[in-house]
This record gives structure tokens, C-alpha cells and sequence, in this order.
């Protein structure tokens, strides 16, 4: 499949648009496997991981879920493309500062990611809409079963799966799902909430994973340990928690309808202003003020046919996304105009704007 | 791991940043004395970018890795000081190397210090032998200490199979 058939199409997990993914809009899981006998890819010279990447594309070419997919060569992809995929979550940003011998394979669904070459040899990624760890989990080890047929995976009795870092050690699995929190944001109550994650010994990460901060009260939370504990008892504490937050996001949500309606309103009525009639749009502003209006939506302040519109935009707005979509490189304030037209010709038809000044 | 000019096992690992290039040599000690590596006065292979790394700290684009004190992996050449450095191994064989200085991180990283978990299916069976392989390797100790010769010798037939069935697994 070429990288334009693939980006035709929006993700299986995009956009779903129900009550579902109010709080939770996806979960993910990646496994790191390493083939025996190989250096890492960090260590490993050119040639090695030409030949690693060639033993799994040989057997990943063969998976039943892969088939039709898409499969390329990092060194084959410009940077755009690079970014457009990290902005989907199919690649990650360290493996997009690579380029020869790395290579990514999606499927057409993007469902299932496989990253050849990343920090370890191969890493498995399956993403699903809302809270559902479980299947994401289920998906990734299918196809973790399947190619452990025909590849002889790094594996010690004592310390499982032999990741090249050692804080993936074990069962080399990382499960995360990504949050919309702007009630317990504007209820003050996320840091709280936050520092309560990480006493349980999960992680708290911005909207792109490791040090990036948090945009559109977007969280992702993950387990940090992955050493001495099964991978279903990863899930199922991460789940609860997950759960937890979720329904505090809901009674926070609740309480401001209830006791500060007035403020909310405010909140997402300047939202909706500045999105219906902005002629100039950062990606930071727009984050932030549709995580407002997806908000509103949500609550049933507006249609709650916006949600779905609200994670189309989140996605779509993004610099890489939005390049792609004009076909062409874009110099920053020609991308904040660009956002800003979108934004408004994709609200339109939900939320006419009081005043016309597109002309 | 070979040597790049001969068949020879290699036991001296360079790493060399021109202009900024990475370059990797592996090389045996012959080789690698021919080539004027282990010498750091020659600048033979590496030409205006080769400092000693013992050198006054000016931008050496040389990183040695120094194996008179500290361990590496036999497979990969990666080093302890390496470790430190980055945080990441090698090959998956550094876990075998640098188990005890592993062992020691694990504890502030992880819930616990062995794998609970999925293991791949087809190494379940060779697990269970090798875990039986010492197990009886241990009463074989035991037997002999407490003179029970008979039971030794039977302990001994078993541990055979048991290797005999290992070495078919592999």
C-alpha cells in the first residue's frame, strides 16, 4: 500500500464519536522483542540491522493481519511523512530520527504497528478506541505469537524478554491509553490526581509520550514496571486506574455544571468564538480551545456530533497533518492560517459563525 | 565476534566519530597492533581524528572503550562504561555480562526481580529442562557428598537424557 492510500483513510480508532470515548479516546500496547544473538539497533553497525530488518520483513511479509498493509523503509520516507505518522502515534519520534535499516509496518485498519529497528529490534503496537486494554493486548500478542514461530526472540528464564533498555526488561510490554481531562483541569484537581498515578507507579505523559507536555488537557498514562509482574495483572491494575480517573473526570465534569455553569459556559462558548471565527490559529491555541468545545459537546452544551468533529481536528491540525493535507511544505504562519480555515469550514455546518468575515 | 581483517576472535573494540561519522572496529589483538590501534602515539588508521583519550580533554572525536577494568560482552564488545554512559545494552548477551551490575538497577526500575509473565511458547519446554537440569544436578552433589553411589549413578543417566533432550531443543 502507498503512504497516500494509507492516510486516505482515517484510523479504525479515530473518531468514534460516542459516549465511550468522552474521557478515554484510545488505549495502546506495545511489546518490545529483540532477536537472539543480534546486537541492538543502538549498538548495532549498519549492516546488522540491514540484516535484522531483513529476517523480519521476510517473516512479517507472511502475517495474516499484515496483509495489504503498509511497509516501508524509514530512509525511504520524507520527513514529512515521517511526522505525519508520529502525529498519528503508528511510529515513534525516536524512530523517526531514524533512517536506514529501520523500517515501519501498519496495517490498513492502523490497528497494529510494527517498528523494525526502533530502540529494540522490533517493537508490536496495537491501538483501540476508548478503554480497552485488554483487546489492544489481545491484537499485539496474536501477532507477537505468530512471529515468534519463525523468529528466535531474546528470552532469558529469569529476566524474560531482553529489552536494550533495561526498564522494558520482562515482559517488554507498555500499555497506555490517552485521556481527555478538562474537568478535573478546571476544577484544579489534576495535579492531585496525577501525583496519585505516580504513587501507584504509573507513568503521567503529555500528548506525544516522553517529555512532551501536556496540550488539549490530554494525558496518556502508562505502567512504568515491567519486571515481576504478568502481563494481565498489568492491565487489569491499569485498567482499574484508568477507570477511576475516568469516573473523576465525569463527577468533576458533573460538579461544574452543577456549581460553576456560568464559568463552563463561558469557557466553552469563547472557545467556540475563537475556533468559528479565528483567521490565524497556532496548533497549541487550537489544542486547547477544541479541547474546550469537545468538552462543551460532551456535556450536551452543543450537538454531540462535535466530539467526533472535535478528534478529527486534534489529529488533522497537527503541523505534520495539515502540511499533508495542502501538499505542500508550510512555513509556520501559513500553517496557522491554513488551521485556522479548517477549523472553520469543519465547524460550519455544526456551528455556523454569527459573523462572516471569510470573504 | 570475528575480527574485520582475519578469522581471529576479536577482543579490541573501537568506536571513531570523523566529522561526524561513526565508525566501528573490531578487531583481534594481532590485527589490531598491526594497525597501530593499541598504540596510542600512531596515528596510522585514524588518521587527524585519532586522540588519546587519555589526552588534555580538547574535542577528541575518539571514545575508547577501556577493557583493562572494567567487563564487556563477548558477543557484542559492549562495555560496562558504555552502559553507564547510555543506559541501554549492547546485545541481548550483556544481560549474561553485566548481570551482577544489572541485578543491582533493577530494584528501583521494576516491581519485582524475575519475570512473571508470557513466555513464548516454544521455549516453555526447554525452561522446564533446563530448571529440572539443575535441579538434578543438585541432588547429584548431594548424593555423591552423602556417598548414596547408586542414586548417583542414576542421577547421572538422567542428567544425560536431560542434556541429550536440551541440546535437541537448541
Amino acid at each position: 500500500m502507498r503512504f497516500a492510500t494509507l492516510m486516505k483513510h482515517p484510523a479504525d480508532w479515530m473518531a468514534s464519536g460516542d459516549s465511550e470515548t468522552s474521557v478515554v479516546l484510545t488505549s495502546r500496547v506495545r511489546l518490545a522483542r529483540n532477536l537472539a544473538g543480534a546486537s541492538y539497533p543502538g549498538w548495532a553497525r549498519k549492516n546488522e540491522r540491514k540484516e535484522v530488518l531483513s529476517k523480519v520483513q521476510a517473516v512479517v511479509r507472511g502475517l495474516p493481519g499484515m496483509q495489504n498493509g503498509f511497509l516501508c523503509e524509514l530512509s525511504d520516507l520524507e520527513s514529512l511523512q515521517k511526522q505525519v505518522l508520529v502525529e498519528r502515534h503508528l511510529i515513534s519520534r525516536e524512530q523517526a530520527a531514524r533512517n536506514e535499516g529501520s523500517a515501519a509496518v501498519i496495517n490498513r485498519k492502523q490497528s497494529l504497528s510494527l517498528m523494525v529497528n526502533e530502540e529494540d529490534h522490533l517493537r508490536i503496537q496495537a491501538i483501540q478506541p476508548s478503554l480497552n486494554l485488554e483487546k489492544a493486548y489481545r491484537l499485539a500478542h496474536q501477532v507477537d505469537q505468530e512471529l515468534e514461530q519463525k523468529l528466535c526472540f531474546a528470552f532469558d528464564a529469569k529476566w524474560g524478554y531482553l529489552t536494550a533498555c533495561p526498564t522494558n526488561l520482562g515482559t517488554g510490554m507498555r500499555a497506555s491509553a490517552m485521556l481527555h481531562l478538562p474537568g478535573l483541569v478546571l476544577n484544579e484537581q489534576i495535579g492531585q490526581v496525577l501525583k496519585g498515578v505516580g504513587k501507584l507507579g504509573l507513568a503521567v505523559r503529555g500528548l506525544y509520550g516522553e517529555g512532551t507536555e501536556s496540550l488539549g488537557n490530554l494525558y496518556q498514562i502508562s505502567n512504568q514496571s515491567t519486571l515481576g509482574e504478568s502481563e494481565q495483572d498489568i492491565l487489569r491494575h491499569l485498567t482499574k486506574v484508568i477507570g477511576d480517573i475516568s469516573r473523576y473526570e465525569q463527577q468533576a465534569r458533573q460538579r461544574l455544571l452543577k456549581n460553576e455553569s456560568v464559568m463552563l459556559k463561558d469557557r466553552v462558548g469563547r472557545a467556540a468564538g475563537i475556533l468559528t471565527h479565528a483567521q490565524i490559529i497556532s496548533s497549541k491555541e487550537a489544542l486547547n480551545h477544541l479541547s474546550m468545545l469537545r468538552l462543551g459537546a460532551d456535556l450536551e452544551l452543543y450537538s454531540t456530533s462535535l466530539q467526533e468533529v472535535c478528534d478529527r481536528l486534534f489529529m488533522g491540525t497537527q503541523p505534520a497533518h495539515l502540511q499533508w493535507a495542502a501538499e505542500k511544505k508550510l512555513e509556520p504562519e501559513a500553517r496557522d492560517i491554513l488551521r485556522a480555515q479548517m477549523i472553520r469550514d469543519q465547524l460550519h455546518s455544526i456551528l455556523p459563525p454569527a459573523i462572516d468575515i471569510s470573504e | 565476534m570475528k575480527c574485520d581483517s582475519c578469522d581471529n576472535k576479536a577482543t579490541v573494540f573501537y568506536t571513531q566519530v570523523t566529522e561526524g561519522k561513526l565508525k566501528k572496529f573490531t578487531l583481534c589483538e594481532s590485527c589490531a597492533h598491526q594497525k597501530g590501534i593499541t598504540d596510542p602515539n600512531s596515528l596510522l588508521m585514524a588518521g587527524e581524528a585519532f586522540k588519546p583519550s587519555s589526552g588534555s580533554g580538547e574535542s577528541s572525536g575518539f571514545v575508547s572503550s577501556d577493557r583493562s577494568n572494567s567487563g564487556y560482552c563477548d558477543t557484542c564488545g559492549f562495555t560496562l562504561g558504555d552502559l553507564q554512559k547510555v543506559g541501554r545494552l549492547g546485545c541481548p548477551d550483556c544481560y549474561g555480562a553485566f548481570a551482577p551490575e544489572i541485578g543491582r538497577r533493577l530494584s528501583s526500575m521494576h516491581k519485582g526481580e524475575s519475570h512473571v509473565g508470557y513466555v513464548p511458547s516454544g521455549l516453555v519446554h526447554q525452561i522446564e529442562l533446563d530448571e529440572s537440569f539443575k535441579k538434578k544436578e543438585l541432588e547429584l552433589e548431594k548424593a555423591i557428598f552423602d556417598e548414596r553411589y547408586e542414586e548417583a549413578a542414576q542421577l547421572r543417566d538422567e542428567l544425560e537424557r536431560l542434556k541429550a533432550e536440551r541440546e535437541v531443543g537448541k
